[in-house]
């Protein structure tokens, strides 16, 4: 389906939000105001972009420790989500979780996930009981290259693939597990090419090219929800920052980096708007400066928030 | 005695195999097909081989496991050049191999694969074994003989007017200067991104420019195979205008659109509404009237198109070479070159 200009403006409104909510939750990082561990985004917008921008209510999406990207492109709220990293009462998780467990059952976002791999069986249970439930809707895995090295990976696939459920599995292949590189942790390229295995489509496409995501995503979500059973879509793109905050990336060069900056999906999408004249330049910038301002509200929200008390230290641990 | 291979490792792999039912084809296929072409070049008296590194690593790969009687004895070098995943490597590396005296080329890709080889290999021939999914340049082909040809060539034991076709391609001009070309066809399409690059929805087509086409292609040389088959000798192109869906009742009514039903892609087969037809001469330039649009160059979205553009797409003789396998291997014969008395 085409896309009209007030639909790609969406789509890069979005990259801009996770964008800069992401640099925002870096610098206060790198302000000791932010406890615990933050995996960034940073690079990757145009994956979860493109692929949420097709969803509906009912749909679930299963995350991964770099999940912030995955949970505002679904809708989460960027207030509640920027209290929860800063440990604050007004978050997802009352400031208890953090990063790393950012959830919204009413969004079908169920959640960050600080296992590697553990969405996948996740998203396939979801994709089991939307069949069963003949709920219509769809399942997406979001995972990275060396998540697909894991159990729970084929165990996931071959499940989904026997059920034929409507789960739609993303892999962000961002050539690196932690600080290992694809080349040193899998003897494949396109993990694409493990989709035959357990007999589904698997297919590849330019994870910074957010029309790109958007196509593909379109055609397997319209091919599960109809029924079509799973598919496997790897999304090649780069994480701009470390594994982590703080993670020195010694295990990658200058120019690495640099030649994927290159890429950037951001500006790539911006410039292609301007040369198709769906855009000017000033609304470009118009929608940076909103945006800046809802993330500015958002860390003046999470700041005023008060820390969870001590009350709160057994709560919400055990069910009931 | 020098050749040299090129291989796609994302060739195969694309939107289509979600969106039609086109062939998965694995790097580790790639891999056996490489050791069965380097087999067949090396029996064909080849003394080095040049392979295009990639992030995939074909070369090392491929040279992996050679065992009992199928050693490798000739040489094999990877070509000394830097890779960025991206398709201009096989541009900068045919033109390489052309420098380091390359006769053949061996290429194992699609016709989008071809195409960018092309535009990099001067008058070097090209043996293309296809590996992706619109494969009208390239020809489904197994190895063994495809090395075998190609060494037939690279060698000079078959001449070149026995051995090789030289192609007809098109050439893109945008705002008067020649961007780039293409093999087969370059396809107008009412769209504004390039996005995953395949063409699948037919709805979005308004004009096709070919250089060829037959009944028993697939792809968008099926539409033209339908219509008005041109074969790879023949001198002409074709020009074809293709209907909007808004327009489509009403002319049907004037009589005026043909519905032309061809295999666009594997596993689709599409009606495409056909407002006209030309042929078109040697050297021939047709204006593209639809803007902004996105121009697919042999199955794939590569030229955006602005609302102020303007472009126009010439038919021109100088394609690349290309090897005739079944007419090499029969003048191979012919010469006695498989008998040894």
């Amino acid at each position: 389906m085409a896309l009209n200009k007030e639909q790609m403006l969406d789509l890069y409104r979005q990259m801009r939000t996770i964008r800069e909510f992401e640099e925002t939750v870096a610098n206060f990082f790198s302000q000791g105001q932010i406890p615990g561990f933050v995996h960034l985004y940073i690079g990757e917008e145009a994956v979860a972009t493109g692929v949420c921008a097709n969803l509906e209510k009912q749909d679930y999406i299963a995350s991964t420790h770099r999940g912030h990207g995955h949970a505002i492109a679904r809708g989460a709220s960027v207030n509640k989500m920027m209290a929860e990293i800063f440990g604050k009462i007004d978050g997802f998780c009352k400031g208890k979780g953090g990063s790393m467990h950012i959830a919204d059952i009413e969004l079908g976002f169920l959640g960050a996930n600080g296992i590697v791999g553990a969405g996948l069986p996740l998203a396939t249970g979801a994709g089991f009981a939307l069949k069963y439930m003949k709920k219509n809707g769809v399942a997406i895995c979001f995972f990275g290259d060396a998540a697909s090295n894991r159990g729970t990976f084929h165990e996931s696939l071959n499940m989904a693939s026997i059920q034929k459920l409507p789960v739609v599995f993303v892999n962000e292949n961002n050539g690196y597990g932690i600080s290992m590189s694809q080349a040193r942790h899998q003897n494949i390229k396109d993990i694409a090419d493990r989709a035959s295995a357990y007999g589904m489509p698997g297919v590849v496409v330019d994870g910074n090219d957010v029309m790109a995501v958007y196509e593909a995503a379109e055609e397997a979500v319209k091919r599960a929800r109809a029924g079509g059973g799973p598919i496997l879509i790897e999304c090649k793109t780069y994480r701009h920052h470390g594994h982590f905050e703080g993670d020195p990336t010694v295990y990658r060069t200058d120019e690495e980096v640099n030649a994927w900056k290159a890429k950037d999906p951001l500006p790539r999408f911006a410039s292609r708007l301007q040369e198709m004249k769906m855009a000017t330049e000033a609304e470009i910038k118009q929608i940076d400066l909103e945006v800046k301002k809802i993330i500015a509200d958002a860390v003046e929200y999470a700041q005023k928030s008060p820390v969870p008390s001590q009350d709160e230290l057994l709560t919400d641990v055990y069910c009931n | 005695m020098i050749a040299g291979i090129i291989a796609n490792p994302a060739s195969g792999k694309d939107i289509r195999r979600l969106v039609a039912h086109a062939t998965v084809f694995d790097n580790l296929e790639k891999v056996n097909l490489i050791r069965r072409i380097l087999l067949g070049l090396q029996a064909a008296g080849v003394q080095r081989v040049w392979v295009m590194p990639d992030y995939f690593n074909f070369y090392e790969q491929a040279l992996d496991f050679f065992i009992g009687e199928n050693q490798l004895t000739m040489e094999t070098k990877l070509v000394p050049m830097k890779w960025n995943a991206c398709q201009e490597d096989s541009q900068f590396a045919a033109a390489k191999m052309a420098e380091l005296g390359v006769r053949c080329l061996i290429t194992l890709g699609g016709d989008g694969t071809n195409r960018v080889v092309a535009k990099g290999a001067g008058d070097v021939p090209i043996m293309p074994v296809s590996t992706g999914t619109n494969n009208v340049f390239s020809v489904m082909l197994e190895g063994t003989l495809a090395g075998l040809a190609a060494g037939l060539v690279a060698t000079g034991v078959v001449e070149r007017e026995y051995s090789l076709l030289r192609t007809k391609k098109l050439i893109i001009h945008l705002n008067g200067k020649a961007v780039d070309i293409a093999l087969i066809d370059a396809v107008v399409l009412e769209d504004q991104f390039i996005g995953s690059r395949a063409i699948w929805n037919m709805g979005k087509v308004r004009q096709i420019v070919a250089t060829r086409g037959e009944p028993f292609h697939i792809g968008i040389a099926a539409i033209v195979g339908a219509l008005h088959p041109i074969d790879m000798r023949a001198a002409e192109g074709i020009n074809l205008i293709v209907a909007a869906s808004g327009e489509q009742m009403l002319d049907q009514n004037q009589g005026s659109i043909i519905q032309v039903k061809a295999a666009v892609a594997p596993g689709l087969i599409r009606s495409i509404p056909v407002r006209s037809h030309e042929l078109m001469s040697p050297g021939q330039k047709v204006t593209v009237r639809h803007r902004p649009c996105v121009i697919a160059l042999d199955g794939e979205r590569e030229i955006i198109v602005g609302p102020d553009d303007c472009c126009e797409i010439e038919l021109a003789q100088t394609g690349p070479y290309v090897v005739d396998y079944k007419r090499t291997l029969k003048r191979a014969a012919e010469k006695g070159y498989f008998i040894n008395r």
